[in-house]
């Protein structure tokens, strides 16, 4: 794993991590890994749907599965929480939607002024 | 008050916009312009005071839609320096109305966790177009923005660390 880290991953762990029910899971994998079943117990949930959030959370590198059989129980890979959890790296994604925000009203000042001058 | 932190403590971004330097002055500090792209999504800028001078104070209201109604979060800080359309640079804590800053209790960190984080923006003039380099430091104890999963990750990967520590 390198240390600089990638925009595009970090925003599919922020993604993943933005959803009640997958933190929920992350808490229980921190106390230890479990099979899917385990982990839909708590839920009032069908298994497909909890099924459904571990691959989200597989796919943003925040959870690792055994190759074991048909279990296949599920880690927590804290590595990539812990690149989130730096206040830094929470940050910089909310500054960049500001920035983004700011050209498009630049944007839109400069058009008013050019609609202004034409009248 | 920056001593210490590495760059996993600081927020670098570098950008350059297609406007005049004296535009890109107003963004931050004219109150119209910058309640216009402040605000993270789905979140607005009612209240944005600035009195724009070395040791003046600021104050800026954030109000976010959730399902339980409107949630206002105050934002106070003082400005450390002032050189127009060159460089700003001002504090900011989580604040009650009244530009009360809380503690950190009240937002629900750790006592003894700073409270306080530092702005700076610089310009510089490109003939036209501006480049902008904003830096935020510091540690803060307000949660960011309209992420409202910040808390329960700070307690996610207190759990974590605790677990790995056994």
């Amino acid at each position: 794993m390198t240390t600089a880290i990638d925009e595009d991953r970090l925003s599919g762990t922020f993604a993943a991590l933005a959803n009640s029910t997958r933190r929920a899971i992350l808490a229980r994998l921190a106390a230890g890994g479990a099979t899917v079943n385990e982990l839909a117990e708590p839920f009032e949930m069908t298994l497909p749907s909890i099924s459904k959030h571990i691959k989200v959370l597989e796919r943003a590198g925040l959870v690792v599965r055994g190759q074991r059989a048909q279990y296949r129980p599920c880690a927590l890979d804290a590595a990539r929480l812990e690149e989130v959890s730096t206040w830094a790296e929470r940050y910089r994604p909310v500054w960049e939607a500001r920035f983004d925000r700011m050209d498009e009203y630049l944007t839109q000042l400069r058009s008013q002024t050019k609609e202004g001058r034409r009248r | 008050m920056t001593d210490g932190l590495g760059s996993r403590d600081a927020v670098v971004i570098e950008r350059s916009f297609d406007a005049p330097v004296g535009l890109m002055w107003q963004m931050w500090t004219d109150p119209e312009h910058f309640k216009a792209w402040y605000g993270p999504d789905g979140a607005t800028i009612p209240v944005a005071k600035m009195d724009l001078r070395v040791g003046g104070t600021r104050l800026v209201c954030m109000e976010m839609q959730t399902p339980a109604g409107p949630m206002h979060m105050w934002f106070t800080g003082e400005y450390r320096e002032v050189v127009e359309n060159k460089r700003l640079v001002y504090t900011e804590s989580m604040s009650d109305e009244n530009g009360n800053v809380l503690s950190a209790s009240d937002t629900g960190m750790p006592a003894g966790h700073p409270t306080t984080t530092e702005v700076r923006i610089e310009l510089e003039d490109l003939g036209g177009r501006t480049k902008m380099v904003m830096t935020h430091v510091g540690i803060p104890a307000d949660s960011p923005g309209a992420a409202g999963w910040a808390m329960a990750l700070d307690k996610l990967a207190a759990h974590v660390e605790a677990q790995r520590g056994r």
